[in-house]
């Protein structure tokens, strides 16, 4: 069942566009994560899902009805620029901005409690934001998000500013969430938490979707046919092995005689061709298929498409 | 609860939190009452001797009237009509520095005139009032009745002694009321600019601070500027009701301790009075604080409180709606804090002048200038405390409703307006403001 659909998306700011034409649906219980350079049009187009600008063109729905002001009470938003009021205790703040969502007082404080004690922070409960500091502070924001258990979280950049300890954790809540049935929506430049948490991504350019899929189906699309070779011996042994429908494009050497080689296959050879020439000639200890990074993928698209 | 009142609420406890707030709260009504005081204590005529005419064309006081033995006032008889230009200018009334008409009417009215020239302390008022009310009493027990003047006392009733300038007998320029007016318009002018300086500070901390944007995820921008405005505006009425209340304890105190109950007449011990008038002792009484003057009497007897008081607060509401939506929008389209200070220039100036405008209309009530000054929203607010302190020309009442339904029209039109503008400009970040991006940003509906 699709939480949300953006249908034919369009809007402009004073004769530039911002976001053209641009559909996307997400799916519930999935994490879906919306990539692109900065400036290609991700936070408006997160914006206009949260009601903060209205499109010119195009539709959202939210479980298959056209989306209404009450139904941002089941979205949850941390925006890239995010911030607190810094005089603010904890509590106020996620009781303001918790109130702001329609929830009851005694909501969120059984909310905000579960959170704090879910973070080991019950005692910042009473500090002032300006007490806390930035890692702190972004725990806070988070909890705020998550404070009236939406059913879709909008994360816009969630990790930037984060320490890789406090990267995992939130990385492992969205996991939890996803468990649980929520469905988060992430867009992130980090690369490396898109390929381990996102189970879907759509990647936004100069304001135009160019790409949408599974992230390991897009992976598994865009490999070109390199393998990695662990092995114990000699590389000038491993090369020479090698004859002309394999080309050797790169190696690590970790001491005491091992290496991994990389290789892409050429014309119709396959992995069992390149297994044969090698088995005999050095110790193998590992061989496995190398698909493309989504950092690499984001980086070859990006500059093919300009 | 609304969203609104969310944010209202969340803008009210941050600002009565503060401590500039509470001490602002207890030290602004403190230097008012000190102020006060020092006027009090200071600001009277000290004219040390009083010559009054008694105009008494019916013989009613017998050439006959209290004696002061001090010769701080002293009295002369005509008896017959004078008329006020004779006295104003004629050459041999020159030497009364007052004029008090007493006519037939007096046995029924209990009422007569006073025309000075110069305006007597009230020590001076409050003596010649007396005089007259001893000397009425005996008249009055003699004519009409076979008891004592003593056993007359008791029952009597007050005599109303209208004071007038004899150069503005109808009272049509009671400068003192009018500044009393300018005052209130003052007041609510130094707290649009405070509050709505308020309102900029917290719309651009907000947007500097991104906090916005969490925010707009479940406000609109309207809601928001809106509740801001409202919450904002409420710490400025609790404000200003601290100061009501504390200047209000602070007079009565005053009232109570520096400056006795002499001025309520009910209170008086006659007949003990009247035999310290003999022995002097009344005279030092009344100047015992050597501070009774026009200020005195303004603060304590002529300000309608309550009447000036409601008006105040709905010009000050309707005023501070107009002004603060400019701040609001203001802030929302600067790019960051300390951009847009330039433009904060033309609504100090428009308070500048809405201020000229009630220095104006203090000397000039009736000019058609002014009546345009009071129509103006800019400036309404405070020319309508001035000609409400001055008093309405009868059958010209409407205008003060006039006056405050054109306000609060362009209120709820620049409402809508600043709205438009914070829409627009709230998510704005890092630009420098220029007056075409207003522009712009107004034409982006």
């Amino acid at each position: 069942m699709e939480i949300l659909q953006l249908e034919n998306i369009t809007k402009s700011f004073f004769q530039k566009i911002a976001v053209d034409d641009i559909s996307l649906s997400l799916k519930e219980g999935e994490i879906f994560g919306l990539l692109g350079p900065n400036g290609a049009g991700k936070t408006t187009l997160i914006r206009i899902i949260n009601r903060i600008v209205t499109p010119e063109k195009g539709t959202v729905r939210f479980r298959g009805n056209l989306m209404v002001g009450k139904d941002l009470a089941q979205i949850g938003y941390l925006p890239e620029e995010r911030g607190l009021y810094k005089t603010m205790t904890v509590y106020d703040q996620a009781m303001f901005l918790g109130r702001l969502r329609r929830m009851s007082k005694s909501d969120v404080n059984t909310s905000l409690n579960f959170w704090l004690d879910k973070f080991e922070i019950g005692s910042w409960k009473n500090k002032r934001i300006e007490e806390l500091s930035k890692g702190m502070a972004q725990k806070v924001q988070f909890i705020c998000a998550v404070l009236h258990q939406p059913s879709l979280l909008i994360l816009d950049e969630p990790f930037s500013g984060f320490d890789p300890v406090n990267v995992e954790l939130i990385q492992n809540e969205l996991i939890a969430m996803r468990r649980e049935g929520k469905t988060i929506m992430l867009s992130s430049h980090n690369m490396k938490s898109v390929e381990e948490i996102c189970d879907r991504v759509a990647l936004i350019h100069q304001s135009k979707k160019i790409l949408d899929g599974k992230v390991s189906e897009i992976r598994e699309q865009r490999k070109d046919g390199r393998y990695a070779i662990r092995f114990k011996g000699n590389m000038l042994g491993f090369a020479n092995a090698l004859w002309a429908g394999f080309e050797l494009i790169d190696h690590e050497e970790y001491g005491n005689g091992k290496h991994t080689a990389f290789v892409k296959l050429r014309g119709e050879n396959s992995f069992q061709d390149l297994l044969k020439v090698l088995i005999g000639q050095i110790e193998i200890e590992a061989a496995w298929e190398v698909l493309p990074s989504m950092q690499q993928i984001f980086i070859d698209l990006v500059k093919t498409t300009v | 609860m609304s969203i609104s009142w969310l944010v209202a609420h969340r803008e009210l406890l941050e600002r009565i939190k503060t401590r500039s707030f509470i001490s602002m709260a207890i030290v602004g009504p403190l230097l008012v009452l000190l102020i006060t005081y020092v006027l009090f204590v200071l600001g009277g005529n000290d004219k040390a001797r009083w010559k009054v005419l008694i105009a008494d064309p019916a013989n009613i006081m017998d050439t006959k009237m209290l004696a002061n033995n001090s010769g701080t006032i002293t009295y002369d008889f005509a008896d017959d009509y004078i008329q006020l230009k004779d006295f104003e200018t004629g050459k041999r009334y020159q030497k009364y520095d007052v004029l008090l008409e007493v006519n037939e009417k007096i046995l029924i009215n209990k009422s007569a005139y006073l025309f000075y020239r110069e305006k007597p302390n009230f020590s001076v008022s409050m003596t010649l009032q007396f005089h007259l009310e001893r000397r009425l009493e005996e008249v009055l027990v003699e004519r009409f009745t076979k008891m004592t003047v003593q056993e007359y006392r008791k029952i009597k009733q007050p005599i109303s002694v209208g004071f007038r300038n004899i150069y503005d007998p109808k009272n049509e320029s009671t400068t003192m009321g009018s500044w009393v007016g300018f005052f209130f318009g003052a007041v609510i002018l130094f707290f649009i600019l405070l509050f709505g300086m308020t309102i900029l500070r917290s719309v651009s901390s907000e947007k500097s601070n991104r906090i916005v944007e969490v925010l707009l995820a479940s406000v609109k921008p309207r809601q928001l500027m809106f509740g801001k405005i409202a919450g904002i505006g409420l710490a400025a009425i609790i404000q200003l009701v601290l100061w009501v209340v504390i200047v209000a304890f602070g007079l009565y105190v005053m009232r109570e301790t520096l400056f006795p109950d002499i001025m309520d007449a009910s209170k008086w011990d006659v007949a003990k009075m009247a035999n310290e008038m003999k022995n002097l002792t009344f005279q030092q009484h009344l100047t015992r604080s050597s501070g009774y003057n026009s200020f005195v009497e303004l603060i304590y007897e002529r300000i309608q409180f309550d009447n000036m008081l409601f008006y105040f607060l709905l010009f000050l509401v309707a005023g501070y709606i107009f002004y603060g939506t400019f701040f609001a929008a203001l802030g929302a389209t600067s790019g960051s804090e300390n951009d847009g200070q330039q433009f904060i220039i033309p609504i100090v100036l428009l308070l500048l002048i809405a201020a000229y405008a009630g220095y104006y209309s203090l000397s000039n009530p009736e000019s058609s200038l002014t009546f345009v000054f009071s129509l103006m929203p800019f400036t309404s607010p405070m020319v309508c405390m001035v000609k409400l302190a001055q008093g309405y020309n009868p059958g010209e009442g409407y205008q003060l409703f006039v006056s405050f339904g054109i306000l609060v029209i362009s209120s709820l039109l620049t409402l809508r307006i600043a709205g438009r503008l914070y829409t627009n400009g709230i998510l704005q970040f890092g630009h420098r403001l220029r007056l075409a991006q207003f522009v712009k940003w107004l034409r982006n509906g």
